[in-house]
């Protein structure tokens, strides 16, 4: 019998193992019945927890639901009715909504039929400028200010700082065919990771920037609005990077398809400050 | 942009989430009544206090995780809090509907005897579909606590549903041969 461990086991029922590891488990899984009841056992249980949060999932929808026609505006006086009425205890929820001064409007509470598939919610609270400056203050590190401004055009200079920090699979894009021209970089931070900022300029508006930070191996780019800024992220080789601008989704996605399917290629010699524009580079550690 | 917008900004989202909100603080109580009273509470403050919600940040992870201060944050003022995180069986089994069968029994009543936190954890992964760092965000743990409570859990569920297939296996063979085995031989 081939020994292989719950927490693997459960990995794999759970489609959190690489392709790789996948494969090698449904090898085993046709060779060995242990493993393959296992399996089994263990895939029961997550189907049966699954339906058993469905269920009261389902169950609070109904109660959530019950009260509401489409588009409809529920008076206090109804809340209340239905409140006392015990019809739902989420219509005490909604009467302590309501208790804000807020208009119930049912449409919201249509939109909720299965969480699963709601767009992930970004917010859309405006913050004070005091607020964005003190968490642009955050990306700041000691790093931040020891390369100089000069020196943060010099490719050579930004490639063995970044490089070093970030790690060697780190790409630095030319994008001039697209219109934007590379202008700095610098290291920033998030928490105690270090964060490489890689500016552009296009012929107007505001800069472009592409971040990037140790990460997942692979991920897809999904696209993000953040009030004006829109963002592009995803993970390759080891590093997360983040494209963001006053883009809008299609130029922005298109940027970073041409970053990510970027030549690896190596060297950054004959780029000059102020106008360098690098390649994409994959940076090595010195 | 007017003054009312700006600081309802956060409402609808929390409409929206509003039955899965209930269903985490269901499995979290494990009572209705004193769940919709937790979320209730929970709510009032993310409404008064939604300045702190960080743009950028999944609205319902931010929420659950709220929920879940709360919670910690009342269970910490009663004098005895490990009896106040037990839960009824029966008011338990409420929450999954009427309708339940036998292995829906065994499900409930094997999440029933789990803590609080592991039936979280179970929430959050099958069901919210959250990966193990945003989950570990909510509970404030790490993303591999997370992982090494899903393999605990996920272990002894497998076990038990495996131990309870095996006597239904020998009542088929009591019946076939209703002297016993020796009898048959």
């Amino acid at each position: 019998m081939t020994e292989l461990s719950d927490e693997l086991l459960v990995a794999y029922v759970d489609g959190q193992l690489a392709r790789k590891q996948t494969h090698a488990v449904e090898k085993v899984l046709e060779q060995d019945d242990v493993i393959a009841r296992r399996v089994k056992a263990l895939q029961d249980a997550h189907s049966r927890l699954e339906a058993a949060f469905e269920a009261i999932l389902a169950g609070e929808e109904l109660v959530v639901a019950k009260p509401e026609r489409a588009g409809f505006f529920v008076p206090w006086v109804t809340a209340v009715k239905v409140g006392l009425a015990g019809v739902g205890l989420a219509a005490s929820l909604m009467l302590m909504i309501a208790g804000y001064g807020w208009p119930l409007s049912m449409p919201d509470l249509a939109r909720s039929s299965s969480g699963l598939t709601d767009p992930e919610y970004t917010g859309s609270v405006p913050p004070t400028w005091q607020e964005t400056a003190a968490r642009a203050q955050g990306l700041l590190s000691r790093e931040s200010l020891e390369v100089g401004l000069e020196s943060q055009s010099n490719l050579d200079l930004i490639a063995v700082q970044l490089g070093q920090a970030v790690g060697p699979g780190l790409k630095l894009p030319n994008l001039d065919r697209d219109g934007y021209r590379f202008v700095r970089a610098q290291l920033l931070r998030s928490g105690e990771e270090p964060v490489a900022q890689l500016l552009y300029l296009g012929t107007s508006g505001a800069p472009l920037a592409l971040y990037a930070k140790r990460g997942a191996e692979s991920e897809a780019p999904s696209f993000k609005r953040y009030g004006g800024i829109g963002s592009v992220a995803w993970s390759e080789d080891g590093v997360s990077y983040l494209l963001a601008g006053e883009a809008d989704e299609p130029a922005l996605m298109q940027l970073a398809e041409r970053i990510r399917s970027g030549p690896q290629t190596a060297g950054s010699e004959g780029a000059k400050a102020d106008s360098a524009t690098p390649p994409t580079t994959p940076l090595r550690s010195p | 942009m007017e003054a009312e917008e700006f600081h309802d900004s956060i409402r609808p989202g929390l409409i929206a989430l509003l039955p899965r909100l209930k269903r985490f603080a269901d499995l979290l109580v494990g009572e209705r009544t004193e769940a919709t009273a937790l979320l209730r509470r929970a709510l009032h403050f993310m409404l008064a206090e939604q300045h702190r919600y960080l743009r950028g940040r999944a609205l319902d992870g931010w929420a659950f995780a709220e929920i879940y201060r709360q919670w910690l944050a009342e269970l910490g003022h009663h004098a005895d809090p490990m009896g106040q995180a037990k839960v009824d069986e029966a008011s338990f089994a409420e929450l999954f509907g009427d309708d339940g069968d036998d292995g829906d029994a065994l499900t409930t009543g094997f999440l029933a005897s789990l803590p609080a936190q592991q039936r979280l954890t179970l929430l959050l992964i099958y069901a919210e579909k959250f990966d193990y760092l945003e989950a570990g965000r909510v509970l404030d743990i790490s993303a591999d606590t997370i992982a090494s409570r899903l393999i605990r859990i996920s272990a002894i569920f497998a076990d038990r549903l495996s131990a309870t297939a095996q006597p239904q296996g020998s009542a088929s063979i009591a019946a076939l041969f209703p002297q016993g085995a020796r009898g048959s031989s």
